[in-house]
């Protein structure tokens, strides 16, 4: 009997859309998890006559946090428990960690008229974590330019181009060295007309915090996808391969440029593509921004992609990356290692480091682009 | 014996119901390839479309009580959202979609469209597409 119910069970996965019932809505929440057909659909057929569901079933949530869409899937026992923890934690550090929320921890930073304020634990160890590799990426990264960011209107989706004098203005208080933390009474002071956002970093932040709830939970294979530019994966996929992300293509939004087969880590990828306008000059403008100019980062790079331990760092790496061009990029990561690259330049041709070529394999546009494995 | 009846005719209820869903599932799976299109608001499903089963192309509005409004075209094979009084117009840039790699996402709306797994050549094997 039991056997049963669960071949209707399956019968009514392989049928479902959402249309054909109710969206079962959990009031007062922004996410439902709803179990793949499409994987109840490819059981083996000897599993499917005995009404057996996989072992592995995967379990999506897809949710609005941090200024973007982030798709999560988990696999196997306590997957949707570890989903729905996630996925509040997401909501909450989003709440934490906003710009524009007037509650967020962030925002009374902002708006501290330069006097020192007590944050939580979490949120000083971010930005001491943030300071940090901003300052080993010098000038290519810097947590305070949200100001300059607001002035191209790359904020709030309204672009236009600011005035030279107007960035010249701005340009002196972008300059995260002048944020204060104090280990004592843990509170960060940030000086007046300065601006604080911990945006590069946050995504990364947020795939390290969700792997170490979902490995605490016992899932043991998990692909989180936290902005389509931000990747962090849990384990190997349920049936022991490596996982294989496609890296979009800078040029064709609906074309690929090459796949990387990984296990667990994170995938990173910045690209001027991702948020850019049009403007009268028939310039175009995009909004990963030069720290040193106020000016979209123009230095040859196209495409970044960072593979790397944590999302953490790989977010962070690959707007910087971005930032510096090609030669710095390649001698920041001859000095400092610790992760592996793959370039786009605007002509078209890929630069790898020995680690990611080994795991890169060109597509579509790409299959016949010129390739240079760069050494440590 | 009346709860002998009762199992009984809960049995013949859901044989009935089990034989409406096999005929329905050889029906769909004679139609094509079943290639859904799911429309979410705010992470939850309020519209499911089999693209493959679409002739001819027609377009609806989603709106979500908060003043945005996303035009979305659906065409055989494809969809995409044709119209939308966001900003960025992100989602309108996106243009067509026609595999699960890649959604279509209008953040000011909260509004994403993406359609189910399909194993495609081009995008056969792959788990996701970052940038």
């Amino acid at each position: 009997m039991k056997r049963f119910f669960l071949l209707v069970t399956v019968l009514c996965f392989l049928l479902a859309g959402c249309g054909f019932d109710a969206p079962s809505t959990v009031s007062g929440t922004s996410t439902e998890i709803v179990e793949e057909p499409s994987d109840t659909a490819s059981v083996p057929e000897s599993a499917q006559h005995q009404g057996e569901l996989p072992a592995s079933q995967p379990f999506d949530v897809r949710l609005f946090a941090m200024d973007t869409y982030m798709e999560l899937r988990a696999y196997g026992d306590g997957a949707e428990d570890a989903l729905q923890a996630v996925s509040s934690m997401l909501t909450e550090l989003d709440q934490l960690l906003s710009v524009t929320d007037e509650g967020s921890e962030i925002y009374a930073l902002n708006h501290g008229e330069g006097q020192p304020a007590a944050v939580s634990e979490q949120t000083y160890e971010l930005i001491e974590d943030a300071l940090a590799l901003s300052r080993n990426l010098a000038d290519a990264l810097d947590m305070t330019i949200y100001p300059v960011s607001r002035a191209w209107g790359f904020t709030t989706g309204s672009y236009q181009i600011p005035s030279d004098s107007q960035l010249q203005a701005l340009l002196p208080f972008v300059d995260d060295t002048q944020v204060v933390l104090n280990e004592r009474d843990g509170t960060v002071r940030i000086p007046p007309s300065a601006e604080l956002d911990l945006a590069a970093v946050a995504k990364g932040y947020a795939g390290d915090r969700a792997a170490e709830m979902m490995k605490q939970a016992g899932v043991r294979s998990a692909l989180l996808n936290l902005g389509s530019s931000t990747i962090r994966t849990v384990g190997v996929k349920p049936d022991g391969s490596q996982w294989r992300i496609a890296i979009q293509d800078p040029q064709d939004s609906s074309g690929l440029a090459g796949v990387v087969t990984m296990g667990e880590g994170a995938m990173d990828t910045s690209g001027g593509y991702e948020r850019f306008f049009t403007g009268a000059d028939g310039e175009t403008y995009w909004h990963i921004l030069d720290p040193k100019t106020g000016y979209p980062a123009k230095h040859g790079l196209i495409s970044v992609t960072v593979l790397s331990e944590t999302s953490f760092l790989g977010d962070g790496l690959s707007t910087a990356l971005f930032v510096m061009g090609l030669e710095e990029a390649v001698r920041y990561w001859r000095a400092n290692g610790g992760f592996e690259f793959i370039l786009i330049a605007d002509d078209g041709s890929l630069y790898l480091s020995e680690g990611a070529a080994e795991r890169f394999s060109p597509i579509g546009n790409y299959e016949n682009a010129k390739m240079t494995v760069i050494k440590p | 014996m009346k709860p002998m009846i009762q199992t009984k005719t809960w049995m013949i209820l859901f044989a009935a119901l089990l034989a409406l869903l096999i005929a329905a599932a050889l029906l769909v799976s004679h139609r094509g390839t079943g290639k859904i299109a799911n429309v979410y608001q705010d992470g939850v499903c309020i519209r499911s479309i089999d693209l493959s089963a679409v002739t001819e192309a027609y377009s609806f509005t989603v709106t979500d009580g908060k003043g945005h409004e996303n035009l979305i075209e659906v065409a055989p094979g494809q969809i995409r959202v044709a119209e939308a009084n966001c900003p960025d117009h992100v989602c309108v840039h996106t243009g067509w979609i026609s595999d699960g790699l890649r959604p279509i996402v209008c953040l000011p709306a909260r509004l994403s469209i993406q359609l189910e797994d399909t194993a495609q050549s081009e995008t056969e094997g792959l788990d996701a597409v970052i940038g």
